[in-house]
């Protein structure tokens, strides 16, 4: 070997030594830094320094773990934790720890900062693939094509204008179209969405979102005062279409932002329409700690799609999230309480003194009523037969009179003008601290994997005010929250709640875990038609009514339902959307449906909740006596009203709702199951709302036998019965007439036959 | 009756590792299909008996002399501590002893007192633990904790556990039965699947001869009436398929409704006690004022383990009216009363069980949510006591006549074994076969466990004599 060979493969070892620690970081930034760097430095380890690895983490120096938890010899230290190393990565780090572990000169800058994976990072605008295929109506359609393409699949046929209509009109308003076939789709589609049914529907997702209830739950399960504000706030923010970004504003902050406004302060009853012992004196402190878990868990699920949850305790094991980081977002609550929102200054006022002089009088008027019954007392306490008896005609009229007068204190009696909602108790905090790990006090601040630093503490944050008084001052920590989700290169905001929409409207999301987009969640199917559709969002203006028609006039959205053959072997799940997934009506659907293709839905909107009538073995659960805890409304037409309406106790779903996967609003629900059992069609086959339901309607119906079937065909089922369908249906109106010797009964029962049709409760 | 590829597929919920492949062994794609245990089953069915309100420990199954010595005395300062309830202050109320004898039984002379004389009877079947303790001093909390691993609602209960593990060896009736006097302080949700398919949620049976809500052909439609609509359902539904072919799902509700008129007539065949013999009423006290209500439900219990239901909940005691947590103001009156009405029963349910061969097959749990306080409350009564209390298990091929941990001297904390709810519950699953360690459930990024984090001083082996 001559003597130039031998410098050659002298330099080119020497090379190869200088590279295997270029190499190893490389490693270390591409795998480990997400969850250890100096940011985020779960287990106290940062690996993006030679610093951070000569210190090691809470288990000690890091080069002696180093290659155990990459080798996974010891399942209780495998790292990293969803994905092993290949075998190549793991011998250049071997090589690199025997060769003593050298930190080289230069690091590539780009790498150090952690964030790699793929929701972490700001959405980019893709550029739209160019398919020129005449299916394509607009950008959705030319994704959903190339990946369909890719994978040798095509995209059905469209559906029928009527599956269409309906389709849509459940979508969006959650009750059928008025009009079966309309004759310009895109007409359709904004009528439905200047509906106000539209801001009922979505704001019934938003609710399940938001753990709503009208009650507090536990033993006692009291309302929480004025929650149903909270919900008419959520309808009334859909229908307006509220832009996004301001819709966040409003509930996390809307008492910093806009601290005037009564409407964005009724935002912030996101806080108060949760969990809650607050009417547990003696329990405060576990209170106060459940309390801020809840807004920690359902702030995360709800806007940032991450399961925080898991940080509470320890580390997050499977996404960037250290503990310290979960009791950062925890502190920027730490001030939050609870408040009566002023929905009116003057009437707010008005209404104080009105209840002030409502008591005086309420009690001199007891005092008066007492002093007159008094008389009639022997030992115990007497009945009102026994008072009756007892009192004079004189006492009887006067009693009879302050009865009038009590009677008529209520007369005028309205909801008061009040929203729950919360602000903070001062321009200063408690403090937070890690339970068990020392005291040492958490600033505010968000998660640090998504580049979120602490939030600076400013010193007065002085709320905006027109008036001459100043505003109380708060720490400004919600807002900063609020201020830094709604940034527009925010990595999750726009894209978890656009993907939330899509998943409302195809039946699953882009990434088929809504609320997870960590490292457990599923991977995007369309990676790039989420970022599209997440920027394109954030361009329109944050506008839910825009990205409505973006999805509604697309050709994806028209396909027909039903997988191919082919489509059923290469995509089961139905990832790649190359039909529509049929989908069961869920619960609220259901019941509002049956009220409405029966006649009797009542379309009034808002209002305290209303409580309808239950049978005493459905009540036969319920916490407390029926007659203290389910006061059935009075007016017997509110009964009818859209679920949406009817109350939400936290301990007790209406029957028929909980039989049909109505959410427990105990925790975020960001998708109701939808399951199949014999429960639910007993309760729409013999449950007392079914069948009175089905009488009602048959009252209604007049004529002869073909007029009566083809009424009831066309109001439950959208369409004519097939001459087929009016042959049979008329054989089972004459058997039924016979089993019950009453033709009403027998069209009764046609039209719960028909209630009870997966026609009726599925949406092709 | 979610398809196989819907529960597995469906978007926020994945299954443990275990659990799934559970699930892909099953016969069908139906997810209450028997599923065999993954480990050693003894039990094949449990019937828990919840005994609702809070049971005094002191005066019925750990007997404390030194509270009988020291009545009327207020406690030593170092016992005190740490201790508080909603109502009574530790360091300042007075030590209250038990009105009640307490006398040895059976072959293994355990003392029990003269307020369960019937269950008395049966200390060598059981095993008596007297060192349970919990960190909820509220009702609802506490059966939540028990029964789910949380105070926080909305967690999955040991029942839905259950036949989420081992699916249900009967179609035709709910998996996991609920019978109780109506309102309970935890509500539905001491017995909810939280964030489990609902299928897996407990059902609750009423009173009378249609026991599950809506079970009952409404008034007015006569059995060929009710026929001819679900034909004419049937006949619809399948036109309906017939241009879907292959959707599992539509398939599955046309099964559903039939298997809802299936339930019409097996539910009240269930739950109709008529041909019961007279001697196997009377063991269960029926027809006796004071006992009829709680022995009807203890003889359906038995009737659902015949038929192969898994999990039977059975509260005593509610929300309103009679209630072991009359204690607060009057403890001989409540517990007197309520021992009456459900001692009995439960004494002919183990006699039942065993004569009829299915108690080595049947775990018997007896629980309260917690104890209730050594000092007094008020002039007669005792507040809630989560910090020590006791509870019994039999069957399954448990060694009884032993008694597991013991209480302090004053019964105020466990002084040796100290068990919590997490340990209870990871071993009534073992006992059906199931590891609480691997039964999981993905949800929140998260593989759930009833146990959470705990459960490590499960005491199957101690149960088993293993």
């Amino acid at each position: 070997m001559g003597l130039i060979s031998l410098i050659l493969v002298a330099a080119a070892l020497a090379a190869a030594q200088q590279d295997t620690p270029a190499k190893a970081v490389a490693i270390l930034q591409s795998q480990c830094a997400q969850c250890h760097s100096a940011s985020a430095r779960m287990s106290g380890l940062d690996l993006t320094s030679h610093a951070g690895l000569l210190q090691g983490g809470s288990r000690g120096p890091a080069l002696g773990l180093l290659l155990k938890a990459v080798q996974r010899t010891d399942p209780r230290l495998a790292m990293p934790p969803t994905k092993a190393l290949s075998t190549e990565d793991v011998a250049t780090l071997s090589a690199w720890i025997d060769a003593g572990a050298k930190w080289p000169a230069t690091t590539p800058a780009a790498a150090v900062q952690s964030s790699q994976w793929w929701s972490f990072k700001k959405p980019m605008r893709p550029a739209v693939p160019r398919s020129g295929s005449e299916w394509v109506r607009g950008p959705i359609d030319e994704f959903i094509l190339a990946k369909l393409t890719a994978n040798g699949l095509k995209p059905a046929s469209a559906a029928s204008l009527a599956a269409l209509a309906r389709r849509a009109s459940y979508d969006l308003t959650g009750l059928p179209p008025n009009q079966a076939l309309p004759d310009n789709w895109e007409k359709f589609v904004d009528s439905l969405l200047e509906s106000p049914r539209y801001g009922e529907r979505w704001g019934r997702h938003w609710l399940d979102l938001v753990r709503y209830s009208d009650t507090a739950g536990f033993e006692i399960d009291p309302y929480i005062p004025d929650a149903w504000r909270y919900r008419d706030y959520v309808i009334d923010s859909f229908n307006s279409d509220k832009p996004y970004d301001r819709f966040i504003r409003e509930q996390l902050a809307g008492d910093e932002f806009f601290p005037e406004d009564p409407v964005a302060n009724t935002g912030t009853g996101f806080f108060c329409v949760g969990p809650n012992l607050d009417l547990y004196p003696d329990q405060a402190d576990v209170n106060r700690v459940q309390v801020l878990t809840d807004y920690v868990d359902t702030t995360a699920g709800v806007f940032l799609g991450l399961t925080a949850g898991c940080a509470r305790c320890h580390d997050h094991k499977f996404d960037p999230i250290p503990q310290r980081d979960y009791f950062r977002l925890q502190a920027i609550f730490a001030p939050a309480v609870k408040v009566k929102v002023a929905l009116s200054r003057l009437d707010s006022l008005g209404y104080e003194v009105q209840e002030n002089v409502r008591e005086i009088k309420l009690r001199e008027y007891g005092d008066q009523i007492a002093a007159i019954q008094a008389r009639c007392k022997k030992g115990g306490r007497p009945t009102d037969d026994e008072i009756r008896a007892c009192l004079t005609l004189d006492e009887t009229a006067r009693l009879h009179a302050l009865e009038k007068k009590l009677v008529a204190m209520f007369a005028n009696y309205r909801p008061k003008p009040f929203a729950c909602g919360v602000t903070d108790v001062g321009d200063f905090a408690p403090r937070t601290t890690i339970p068990n790990k020392g005291g040492a006090v958490v600033p505010p601040g968000f998660f640090s994997a998504l580049g979120g630093g602490d939030i600076p503490e400013v010193q007065t944050f002085s709320r905006p005010t027109t008036g001459p008084i100043p505003l109380m001052p708060t720490t400004g920590r919600r807002h900063a929250l609020a201020s830094w989700l709604t940034n527009p290169d925010h990595p999750l905001t726009a894209r978890v709640i656009v993907n939330r929409v899509w998943q409302y409207h195809f039946g699953r999301g882009i990434v088929a875990t809504p609320s997870d987009f960590g490292m457990r969640g599923r991977a995007p199917s369309h990676p790039e038609l989420l970022d599209w559709l997440a920027t394109e969002f954030v361009a329109q203006g944050w506008s839910f009514k825009k990205l409505h028609r973006q999805i509604l006039l697309s050709a994806a959205y028209r396909q027909s339902a039903g997988a191919s053959a082919e489509a059923k072997v290469k995509d089961p799940e139905n990832q790649l959307l190359s039909h529509f997934a049929r989908r069961r009506l869920d619960a609220d659907e259901i019941r509002d449906s049956v009220l409405s293709v029966t006649g009797a839905l009542n379309l009034a909107m808002g209002g305290r909740p209303v409580v309808p009538p239950l049978s005493k073995e459905e009540l036969f659960n319920m916490i407390g006596r029926a007659d203290d805890s389910w006061v059935v409304t009075a007016d017997a037409r509110q009964h009818d009203r859209r679920g949406i309406y009817m109350i939400q106790k936290r301990t007790f779903r209406l029957p028929m709702m909980e039989t049909f996967d109505a959410p427990e609003s105990m925790a975020t629900c960001p998708r109701r199951d939808s399951s199949t059992t014999a429960p639910q069609s007993l309760t729409l086959l013999n449950g007392p709302f079914a069948v009175a339901r089905a009488r009602a309607m048959a009252a209604e119906l007049k004529g002869a036998d073909p007029e009566v079937i083809a009424a009831a065909f066309n109001r439950i089922l959208l369409r004519a019965p097939t001459p087929e369908e009016r042959q049979s249906a008329a054989a089972f109106l004459e058997r039924q007439s016979v089993n019950m010797n009453d033709r009403t009964a027998a069209v009764a029962e046609l039209v719960r036959g028909l209630l009870n049709l997966n026609e009726f409760l599925y949406v092709d | 009756m979610i398809t196989r590829r819907q529960l597995l597929t469906r978007a926020g919920m994945g299954f443990g590792a275990v659990a799934a492949s559970a699930l892909l062994q099953a016969a069908s794609d139906n997810p209450l299909a028997p599923r065999k245990p993954p480990g050693d089953a003894k039990a094949k069915a449990i019937i828990y008996l919840f005994m609702h309100g809070g049971v005094s420990h002191v005066d019925t199954w750990d007997p404390k002399p030194e509270l009988t010595r020291l009545s009327g005395q207020t406690l030593p300062a170092s016992f005190a501590q740490g201790l508080k309830t909603s109502r009574i202050d530790f360091t300042k109320a007075i030590i209250r002893g038990t009105p009640w004898k307490f006398s040895h039984h059976g072959r293994s002379g355990t003392e029990v007192s003269e307020l369960f004389p019937h269950m008395a009877k049966h200390v060598d079947e059981f095993v008596l633990v007297r060192s349970c303790y919990g960190d909820a001093f509220d009702h609802a909390p506490a059966m939540y904790l028990r029964s789910t691993g949380s105070m926080v609602p909305g967690k999955p209960c040991l029942g839905s556990w259950s036949v989420y593990g081992l699916g249900s060896e009967n179609q035709n009736l709910p998996a996991f039965v609920v019978m109780s006097d109506g309102a309970m302080k935890s509500g539905p949700q001491g017995y909810g699947a939280g964030y489990l398919p609902a299928v897996y949620q407990g059902t609750v049976f009423r009173a009378g001869a249609t026991p599950i809500l809506d079970l009952a052909t409404p008034e007015g439609i006569n059995a060929p009436a009710q026929r001819t609509t679900l034909d004419f359902i049937h006949q619809m539904d399948q036109r309906h398929l017939a241009a879907r072919p292959g959707d599992d799902e539509l398939e599955a509700r046309i099964a559903a409704y039939e298997l809802a008129y299936r339930m019409q007539s097996t539910a009240p065949e269930a739950v109709d006690i008529s041909k019961e013999s007279a001697a196997t009423r009377k063991l269960y006290g029926i027809g006796e004022p004071a006992t009829d209500d709680f022995g009807r439900k203890c003889l359906l219990a038995r009737r659902m383990v015949e038929r192969g239901v898994r999990f039977i909940q059975l509260y005593s005691g509610t929300h309103q009216g009679d209630d072991w947590d009359g204690a607060h103001s009057d403890l001989q009156g409540s517990h007197v009363k309520m021992a009456a009405k459900s001692d009995l029963p439960v004494h002919g349910l183990l006699t039942d069980l065993k004569s009829r061969g299915l108690l080595d097959s049947t775990l018997v749990v007896w629980s309260s949510e917690f104890g209730r306080t050594p000092l007094a409350e008020g002039r007669n009564g005792r507040d809630h006591h989560p910090y020590a209390f006791s509870m019994w298990m039999a069957g399954a091929g448990i060694q009884g006549g032993r008694v597991l941990g013991s209480t302090d001297e004053f019964g105020l904390r466990p002084a040796s074994d100290p068990l919590d709810a997490h340990d209870v519950n990871a071993t009534i699953l073992r006992l059906m076969g199931l590891d609480h360690l691997k039964l999981t459930y993905l949800y929140q990024g998260r593989d759930q466990r009833l146990t959470d984090v705990h459960g490590d001083r499960e005491f199957t082996k101690f149960l088993l004599r293993a």
